[in-house]
Protein backbone atom coordinates (compact mmCIF):
# COMPACT_ATOMS: atom_id res chain seq x y z
CA UNK A 1 0.00 0.00 0.00
CA UNK A 2 0.63 2.92 -0.50
CA UNK A 3 0.26 7.05 0.90
CA UNK A 4 -0.70 10.16 -0.50
CA UNK A 5 1.37 12.89 1.74
CA UNK A 6 0.26 16.36 2.13
CA UNK A 7 3.59 18.68 2.87
CA UNK A 8 2.51 22.33 4.25
CA UNK A 9 5.73 24.68 4.20
CA UNK A 10 6.46 28.28 3.22
CA UNK A 11 10.04 27.43 1.88
CA UNK A 12 9.95 25.88 -1.70
CA UNK A 13 13.14 24.61 -0.97
CA UNK A 14 12.22 23.23 2.37
CA UNK A 15 9.14 21.33 0.54
CA UNK A 16 11.81 19.78 -1.97
CA UNK A 17 14.07 18.42 0.62
CA UNK A 18 11.34 16.80 2.45
CA UNK A 19 9.69 15.82 -0.45
CA UNK A 20 13.21 14.08 -1.21
CA UNK A 21 14.03 12.84 2.06
CA UNK A 22 11.19 10.64 2.07
CA UNK A 23 11.55 9.04 -1.44
CA UNK A 24 14.95 8.61 0.00
CA UNK A 25 13.73 7.21 3.21
CA UNK A 26 12.09 4.11 1.40
CA UNK A 27 8.27 5.06 2.59
CA UNK A 28 6.01 3.97 -0.12
CA UNK A 29 4.20 7.36 -1.02
CA UNK A 30 2.04 7.85 -3.87
CA UNK A 31 0.66 11.45 -4.67
CA UNK A 32 2.78 14.25 -2.63
CA UNK A 33 0.84 17.26 -2.82
CA UNK A 34 2.46 20.29 -1.48
CA UNK A 35 1.29 23.72 0.22
CA UNK A 36 2.58 27.25 0.92
CA UNK A 37 0.70 27.58 4.71
CA UNK A 38 -2.07 26.45 6.28
CA UNK A 39 -4.50 27.99 4.68
CA UNK A 40 -3.41 26.57 1.31
CA UNK A 41 -3.38 23.67 2.88
CA UNK A 42 -7.15 23.62 3.72
CA UNK A 43 -7.82 24.78 -0.34
CA UNK A 44 -5.48 22.00 -1.16
CA UNK A 45 -7.90 19.31 1.35
CA UNK A 46 -11.23 20.37 -0.28
CA UNK A 47 -10.40 18.71 -3.60
CA UNK A 48 -7.78 16.08 -2.58
CA UNK A 49 -7.54 13.25 0.20
CA UNK A 50 -4.82 12.60 2.01
CA UNK A 51 -3.00 10.22 4.27
CA UNK A 52 -0.81 11.90 6.28
CA UNK A 53 -0.08 15.90 6.37
CA UNK A 54 3.40 16.85 7.19
CA UNK A 55 3.47 20.62 8.44
CA UNK A 56 5.83 23.44 9.42
CA UNK A 57 4.93 25.47 12.71
CA UNK A 58 6.16 28.98 11.44
CA UNK A 59 4.29 30.16 8.06
CA UNK A 60 2.92 32.94 7.58
CA UNK A 61 -0.66 34.04 6.97
CA UNK A 62 -1.71 30.03 8.82
CA UNK A 63 0.83 29.00 10.98
CA UNK A 64 1.53 25.00 11.88
CA UNK A 65 -0.94 24.97 15.11
CA UNK A 66 -3.63 27.15 13.17
CA UNK A 67 -4.09 24.17 10.63
CA UNK A 68 -4.10 21.89 13.25
CA UNK A 69 -7.14 23.40 15.12
CA UNK A 70 -9.12 23.88 11.73
CA UNK A 71 -8.37 20.22 10.95
CA UNK A 72 -9.70 19.29 14.22
CA UNK A 73 -12.99 21.58 13.94
CA UNK A 74 -13.64 19.96 10.56
CA UNK A 75 -15.42 16.09 11.01
CA UNK A 76 -14.01 15.15 7.54
CA UNK A 77 -10.50 16.33 8.07
CA UNK A 78 -10.05 15.65 11.66
CA UNK A 79 -8.39 12.01 11.56
CA UNK A 80 -5.86 12.75 9.06
CA UNK A 81 -2.90 12.37 11.19
CA UNK A 82 -0.55 15.26 11.24
CA UNK A 83 3.16 15.48 11.86
CA UNK A 84 4.59 19.06 12.81
CA UNK A 85 7.90 19.73 11.34
CA UNK A 86 9.80 22.43 13.27
CA UNK A 87 13.33 23.91 13.76
CA UNK A 88 11.67 24.78 17.23
CA UNK A 89 12.18 21.98 19.47
CA UNK A 90 11.90 23.35 23.24
CA UNK A 91 9.54 20.81 25.39
CA UNK A 92 6.64 23.26 26.34
CA UNK A 93 6.18 23.77 22.30
CA UNK A 94 6.22 19.86 21.58
CA UNK A 95 4.04 19.02 24.56
CA UNK A 96 1.40 21.99 23.01
CA UNK A 97 1.84 20.47 19.18
CA UNK A 98 0.77 16.91 20.85
CA UNK A 99 -1.90 18.66 23.14
CA UNK A 100 -3.41 20.07 20.23
CA UNK A 101 -3.65 16.75 18.16
CA UNK A 102 -0.42 16.44 16.25
CA UNK A 103 0.19 12.60 16.09
CA UNK A 104 4.30 13.13 15.61
CA UNK A 105 7.21 15.94 16.00
CA UNK A 106 10.58 15.95 13.56
CA UNK A 107 13.06 18.74 14.40
CA UNK A 108 15.01 20.32 12.30
CA UNK A 109 17.61 19.25 11.40
CA UNK A 110 16.35 15.55 10.47
CA UNK A 111 17.99 12.58 8.86
CA UNK A 112 15.62 10.56 5.97
CA UNK A 113 15.85 7.69 9.09
CA UNK A 114 13.95 9.89 11.53
CA UNK A 115 11.01 11.05 8.95
CA UNK A 116 11.38 7.58 8.03
CA UNK A 117 10.47 6.28 11.33
CA UNK A 118 8.02 8.81 12.48
CA UNK A 119 6.00 8.65 9.40
CA UNK A 120 5.97 4.60 10.29
CA UNK A 121 5.19 5.24 13.75
CA UNK A 122 1.98 7.69 12.66
CA UNK A 123 0.44 5.89 9.82
CA UNK A 124 1.13 2.38 11.26
CA UNK A 125 3.97 1.01 9.23
CA UNK A 126 5.87 -1.96 11.06
CA UNK A 127 9.90 -1.42 10.75
CA UNK A 128 9.69 -4.12 7.76
CA UNK A 129 7.33 -1.68 5.72
CA UNK A 130 4.22 -3.91 7.03
CA UNK A 131 0.96 -1.47 7.05
CA UNK A 132 -1.30 -2.11 9.69
CA UNK A 133 -4.72 -1.77 8.23
CA UNK A 134 -3.60 -4.77 5.22
CA UNK A 135 -3.09 -7.50 8.00
CA UNK A 136 -6.29 -9.66 8.24
CA UNK A 137 -7.46 -10.51 11.80
CA UNK A 138 -5.66 -14.31 11.54
CA UNK A 139 -7.98 -15.78 14.39
CA UNK A 140 -11.05 -14.83 12.25
CA UNK A 141 -9.85 -17.31 9.49
CA UNK A 142 -8.84 -20.36 11.96
CA UNK A 143 -11.20 -23.40 11.46
CA UNK B 1 20.85 26.41 31.98
CA UNK B 2 24.56 27.06 30.30
CA UNK B 3 26.58 30.01 32.11
CA UNK B 4 29.73 29.82 30.57
CA UNK B 5 30.35 31.49 27.32
CA UNK B 6 32.44 29.32 26.46
CA UNK B 7 30.25 26.89 26.66
CA UNK B 8 27.73 29.00 24.83
CA UNK B 9 30.29 29.29 22.02
CA UNK B 10 30.93 25.28 22.04
CA UNK B 11 26.81 24.10 21.98
CA UNK B 12 26.80 26.93 18.93
CA UNK B 13 29.51 25.58 16.68
CA UNK B 14 27.91 21.85 17.56
CA UNK B 15 24.49 23.29 16.42
CA UNK B 16 26.29 24.68 13.03
CA UNK B 17 28.44 21.45 12.78
CA UNK B 18 24.97 19.23 13.07
CA UNK B 19 22.80 21.40 10.68
CA UNK B 20 25.85 21.12 7.96
CA UNK B 21 26.45 17.62 8.25
CA UNK B 22 22.97 17.12 8.42
CA UNK B 23 21.17 18.72 5.85
CA UNK B 24 23.48 19.71 3.42
CA UNK B 25 26.10 17.05 3.87
CA UNK B 26 29.10 19.11 4.34
CA UNK B 27 32.02 18.87 7.36
CA UNK B 28 33.06 21.96 8.65
CA UNK B 29 36.59 22.96 10.06
CA UNK B 30 36.87 25.91 12.34
CA UNK B 31 39.55 28.54 11.19
CA UNK B 32 41.63 30.90 13.93
CA UNK B 33 41.95 33.50 11.22
CA UNK B 34 38.41 35.80 10.26
CA UNK B 35 38.00 35.82 6.64
CA UNK B 36 36.13 38.32 4.45
CA UNK B 37 35.53 36.01 1.74
CA UNK B 38 31.57 35.94 2.22
CA UNK B 39 28.72 37.06 -0.46
CA UNK B 40 25.67 36.60 1.47
CA UNK B 41 24.17 36.60 4.39
CA UNK B 42 20.89 35.16 6.27
CA UNK B 43 19.74 36.74 9.71
CA UNK B 44 17.25 35.50 12.43
CA UNK B 45 16.57 37.43 15.82
CA UNK B 46 15.59 35.50 18.43
CA UNK B 47 13.51 36.30 21.70
CA UNK B 48 13.05 34.74 25.05
CA UNK B 49 14.72 34.24 28.06
CA UNK B 50 18.04 35.07 25.86
CA UNK B 51 17.42 36.86 23.21
CA UNK B 52 19.59 38.34 20.30
CA UNK B 53 20.37 37.61 16.31
CA UNK B 54 22.84 35.15 14.37
CA UNK B 55 24.35 36.04 11.10
CA UNK B 56 25.41 33.34 8.82
CA UNK B 57 28.05 34.54 6.02
CA UNK B 58 28.59 32.03 3.25
CA UNK B 59 30.91 32.17 -0.13
CA UNK B 60 29.04 31.84 -3.00
CA UNK B 61 30.57 28.61 -3.68
CA UNK B 62 29.62 27.43 -0.49
CA UNK B 63 25.72 28.19 -1.32
CA UNK B 64 26.07 26.13 -4.47
CA UNK B 65 27.24 23.30 -2.97
CA UNK B 66 24.96 23.29 0.22
CA UNK B 67 21.89 23.75 -2.67
CA UNK B 68 23.65 20.98 -5.35
CA UNK B 69 23.92 18.47 -1.61
CA UNK B 70 20.36 19.12 -0.36
CA UNK B 71 18.17 18.83 -3.56
CA UNK B 72 20.47 16.79 -5.67
CA UNK B 73 20.72 19.61 -7.94
CA UNK B 74 22.85 20.38 -10.83
CA UNK B 75 25.16 23.52 -11.06
CA UNK B 76 23.12 25.33 -14.02
CA UNK B 77 19.64 24.83 -11.87
CA UNK B 78 21.02 26.82 -9.17
CA UNK B 79 18.97 30.21 -8.77
CA UNK B 80 19.67 33.46 -6.42
CA UNK B 81 15.45 32.52 -5.14
CA UNK B 82 17.33 28.94 -4.14
CA UNK B 83 20.23 30.41 -2.96
CA UNK B 84 18.00 33.22 -0.66
CA UNK B 85 16.09 30.10 0.27
CA UNK B 86 18.60 27.99 1.70
CA UNK B 87 20.31 30.47 3.67
CA UNK B 88 17.25 31.22 5.39
CA UNK B 89 16.53 27.98 6.17
CA UNK B 90 20.10 27.15 7.27
CA UNK B 91 20.03 29.66 9.80
CA UNK B 92 16.50 29.26 11.29
CA UNK B 93 17.70 25.82 11.73
CA UNK B 94 20.79 26.80 13.44
CA UNK B 95 18.81 29.16 15.74
CA UNK B 96 16.24 26.39 17.00
CA UNK B 97 18.83 23.98 17.31
CA UNK B 98 21.24 26.18 19.02
CA UNK B 99 18.11 27.25 21.04
CA UNK B 100 16.94 23.48 22.00
CA UNK B 101 20.81 22.73 23.07
CA UNK B 102 20.73 25.80 25.20
CA UNK B 103 17.32 25.26 27.42
CA UNK B 104 15.03 22.75 25.77
CA UNK B 105 12.63 23.97 28.79
CA UNK B 106 12.37 27.43 27.75
CA UNK B 107 10.15 29.32 24.84
CA UNK B 108 11.75 31.07 22.22
CA UNK B 109 10.17 33.47 19.50
CA UNK B 110 12.37 33.49 16.61
CA UNK B 111 11.67 35.76 13.39
CA UNK B 112 11.09 35.08 9.97
CA UNK B 113 14.81 35.17 8.22
CA UNK B 114 15.99 38.03 6.27
CA UNK B 115 18.75 37.86 3.31
CA UNK B 116 21.06 39.98 1.92
CA UNK B 117 23.66 39.09 -1.30
CA UNK B 118 26.33 41.73 0.70
CA UNK B 119 28.24 41.22 3.80
CA UNK B 120 29.04 45.22 3.81
CA UNK B 121 28.15 44.93 8.03
CA UNK B 122 30.16 42.30 8.77
CA UNK B 123 31.21 43.98 11.75
CA UNK B 124 30.41 41.86 14.67
CA UNK B 125 29.61 44.53 17.20
CA UNK B 126 31.46 44.56 20.84
CA UNK B 127 29.59 41.43 22.50
CA UNK B 128 29.20 39.21 19.40
CA UNK B 129 30.89 35.92 19.02
CA UNK B 130 32.27 35.50 15.64
CA UNK B 131 33.33 31.85 14.44
CA UNK B 132 34.44 31.02 10.78
CA UNK B 133 34.63 27.95 9.42
CA UNK B 134 36.02 26.25 5.85
CA UNK B 135 35.66 23.44 3.91
CA UNK B 136 36.42 22.21 0.95
CA UNK B 137 32.91 23.22 -0.51
CA UNK B 138 34.18 26.95 1.00
CA UNK B 139 33.53 29.19 3.72
CA UNK B 140 30.75 29.67 6.42
CA UNK B 141 30.81 32.53 8.79
CA UNK B 142 28.51 32.60 12.07
CA UNK B 143 28.36 35.88 14.01
CA UNK B 144 26.25 35.24 17.02
CA UNK B 145 25.06 38.28 19.22
CA UNK B 146 23.12 37.72 22.53
CA UNK B 147 21.95 39.25 25.73
CA UNK B 148 20.79 37.47 28.59
CA UNK B 149 17.29 38.94 30.26
CA UNK B 150 17.29 39.64 33.95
Amino acid sequence: MSFNVLIVDDSNTMRAVIKKVISISGFKMDQCIEAGNGKKALDVLTDNWVDVIISDINMPEMNGFELLKKLKEDDLLKNIPVILISTESSNERMQDAFDMGAKGFIKKPFTPEAVKKILYEVIGVSDEGEYEGDRGDDEAFDF
Amino acid sequence: MKENMKEIEETMRLSIFEVFEKMFYIFLEPQDDESNDYDMAAAIKFDGFLSGEIRLLLSMDMAKAMIQNMLGLEKDEITTQKMEDCSKEAVNMICGNFLGKFDSTKVFKLTIPSFSMETASIDPGKNACRMDFESDEGSVGVIFDANRRV
